[in-house]
């Protein structure tokens, strides 16, 4: 290690190039991924917003938008009988088509909850004052920056989901909308809206007396429920949410497809400059030759060297990201730099730095000792 | 005699007569054949562009000796030091060296017996430009020796120290001067203690005052530690130094003499036996190979 890292730091201005290119694809990785997740951190609003510590639904629930009915007395008794949990509610959450007043149709995320001080499933920025208001059957909130999408103009427009009149009673800020803008309204105004039976519902929320218990909580119920019902602490069912549209969605796709392409950059760039930089050095390597250093040595020295070519670009590239996604949040374009994203990013770009190495390995085969007695 | 095998045993690790120990069937005394080439053939190209760069050469040297190879361009001296240095498989004939048949072994052999027996020192002074002239010792001693960092850093302070780049340890090849490339080169190809060192013009790049200091080095290495140099030069102002010349021409090997001879004043006459085992260091440092009837 201390060779090449002596090698690295010396002949620095050869190295840069490599190390640009590693700190390139690692950036545009990070950024791509992180403009993913925060595009899609959006299906994980009413999660992430909430305060509630175990979500319980229906078996194999793959995002929080996808939810299907379950039996409402079951679900919560299962949940409830646990003596960690504090208390639980009931919430609803599903899809379903909006009649604009002026004509056309859009959908939308119907989403009810109980509307207390102390609910669980209630988002943070319903107020008091607006779910005050959402007690009245039929009444609605929406988030201002959908009223053009929806086709409403102002507070106390009507339209129709699923035949029913609904009634906008108040705005939200901040709740963007991915698949379908977010209707908030009473459990009780849900269950009309999503067609919903009396006894069913979409999950059950629960709150530990310390939030730290929910993690032994759910894995009480999976043992004990298996795949009859679906549980996850909230932390858990949001990141699988958002890694569901991740990976179900061509945008996913696209925006892989681009942080893929500068891997690639950083890949070709690094190999060359590695593959350079060793063919600089084939003199002194064959010295090593003719006297008998077995090649695997010089191998493992510019393995060594590709690797920290890779840690250095990695590790240059931080603030970089951190920077640029502090950029893009002040032209309201969310960057979510998860740890757990930027860890795996940072280590397939280490990867594709290591395997430049072996790339430029080639140029040892062309070491020849005798060549220096020509 | 304390001071000079102090100096021997610092140096290589091993006390001079120790160091001729060789594979086979005992230890090799000073005087004793260390390298035997007979019938050596090298050609290079095809049809009308070949060239016969070795021609049926036969050479004999013996241990504790500074052997020149000697001739023009182009007399195929660098070609003969490469079949001797197990470096470049000849079209014919055969390499003995400590006994071995060189070219009839694998590559990995030949690689594993180089790593043991030779050390190289070539025209070009191929440093590593990033690594001190310590890292350039400690390379070769960690790498092919397999030491312990500490080991190789004291072993490389000591050759250097030898060598006279004493408190130069840290110096880059850029901050070091021609002649200390070259002796920096020089601790590199000893420090894993070789018991024959070939060297391809390793003066060439030097002027003469920095080329006689690496020369006497080469020539009191076979005199304080009774190893074998193998030189390669076109330079005749190394001849008073060797032991004994092969000139070259055309690829064949058309004279040999003894160096000394241009120097009688140093020649000494107190020539061991061949086979003999001398009694000790001192008897090292006056050795002088036997003339030829």
């Amino acid at each position: 290690m201390g060779y090449s890292l002596t090698t690295l730091w010396y002949e620095r201005q050869r190295y840069f190039p490599a190390i640009l290119a590693v700190g390139f694809s690692s950036l545009l990785g990070c950024l791509q991924f992180g403009l993913l997740l925060g595009l899609f951190s959006i299906v994980s609003i009413p999660i992430d917003n909430s305060r509630a510590d175990i979500w319980l639904g229906a078996p194999q629930a793959l995002s929080v938008d996808l939810g299907r009915p379950i039996r409402e007395s079951q679900a919560v008794d299962r949940l409830a009988s646990n003596p960690e949990v504090d208390r639980c509610e009931t919430y609803l959450q599903g899809f379903a088509y909006w009649a604009k007043p002026n004509g056309g149709m859009e959908l939308c995320m119907v989403i009810g909850c109980r509307l207390d001080d102390q609910s669980l499933g209630r988002i943070k920025q319903l107020t008091p004052e607006l779910h005050h208001q959402l007690t009245e059957p039929g009444s609605i909130v929406v988030d201002e920056s959908d009223l053009n999408r929806l086709g409403l103009k102002q507070v106390g427009d009507t339209a129709e989901i699923v035949g029913n009149r609904v009634r906008v009673v108040g705005l939200t800020k901040g709740v963007k909308s991915l698949a379908g803008p977010y209707v908030m309204c009473s459990v009780t105004t849900a269950r009309s809206l999503l067609r919903l039976m009396p006894e069913q519902i979409t999950y059950v929320l629960g709150k530990c007396h310390d939030s730290a218990d929910a993690a032994k909580v759910v894995a009480r119920l999976r043992q004990a429920h298996g795949t009859d019902i679906s549980v996850f602490a909230a932390d858990e069912f949001s990141f699988r949410s958002r890694w569901h549209w991740l990976t179900k969605t061509k945008a996913g796709f696209a925006l892989g497809y681009a942080a893929v392409l500068g891997l690639m950059v950083g890949a070709v760039v690094t190999s060359q400059t590695l593959y350079a930089a060793t063919a600089a050095s084939m003199r002194e390597f064959a010295v090593l030759r003719a006297m008998g250093i077995p090649r695997w040595r010089m191998s493992v020295l510019v393995m060594s060297q590709a690797t920290w070519v890779g840690v250095v670009g990695v590790l240059l590239s931080f603030p970089g990201i951190f920077g640029l996604a502090r950029v893009a949040d002040i032209y309201g374009v969310q960057v979510l730099l998860d740890w757990r994203m930027l860890a795996s990013v940072s280590g397939i770009t280490l990867v594709m730095a290591v395997f430049s190495g072996l790339y430029a390995l080639r140029s040892l085969k062309h070491v020849e000792p005798a060549l220096l007695l020509r | 005699m304390s001071n000079r095998r102090c100096f021997c045993v610092s140096l290589y690790g091993l006390p001079a007569d120790d160091r001729l120990n060789m594979k086979g069937d005992g230890p090799l005394r000073l005087g004793e054949t260390i390298l035997q080439a007979e019938n050596l053939t090298r050609g290079f190209g095809v049809g009308s562009q070949f060239t016969l760069a070795v021609d049926h050469v036969s050479v004999e040297v013996l241990s504790g000796q500074f052997v020149l190879i000697m001739g023009p361009s182009g007399s195929g001296k660098s070609t003969m030091l490469a079949i001797l240095s197990g470096l470049l498989r000849p079209d014919g004939g055969t390499v003995h060296c400590l006994g071995e048949n060189i070219w009839a072994m694998s590559d990995v052999e030949r690689e594993q017996f180089r790593l043991e027996h030779c050390g190289f020192i070539f025209q070009g002074y191929n440093l590593f430009a990033a690594l001190t002239a310590r890292q350039q010792l400690e390379l070769v001693a960690t790498w092919g020796n397999h030491l312990g960092a500490n080991e190789a850093k004291c072993r490389a302070d000591n050759l250097l120290e030898r060598l006279g780049l004493g408190g130069k340890e840290h110096l880059r090849p850029s901050e070091l001067s021609g002649g200390e490339k070259q002796r920096v080169a020089i601790g590199r190809a000893l420090i894993k203690n070789p018991n024959i060192l070939f060297a391809d013009e390793p003066t060439s790049a030097l002027d003469w005052a920095h080329g006689e200091e690496v020369v006497k080095l080469l020539r009191n290495l076979t005199r304080e530690e009774g190893a074998t140099v193998v030189c390669v030069t076109h330079d005749p102002r190394l001849v008073p130094f060797a032991d004994r010349v092969f000139h070259m021409e055309d690829g064949r090997l058309v004279r040999q003499s003894y160096g000394f001879m241009s120097h009688p004043e140093e020649a000494i006459v107190t020539l061991p036996e061949p086979g003999e085992v001398l009694p000790g260091p001192d008897d090292v440092v006056s050795f002088r190979p036997r003339i030829a009837p």
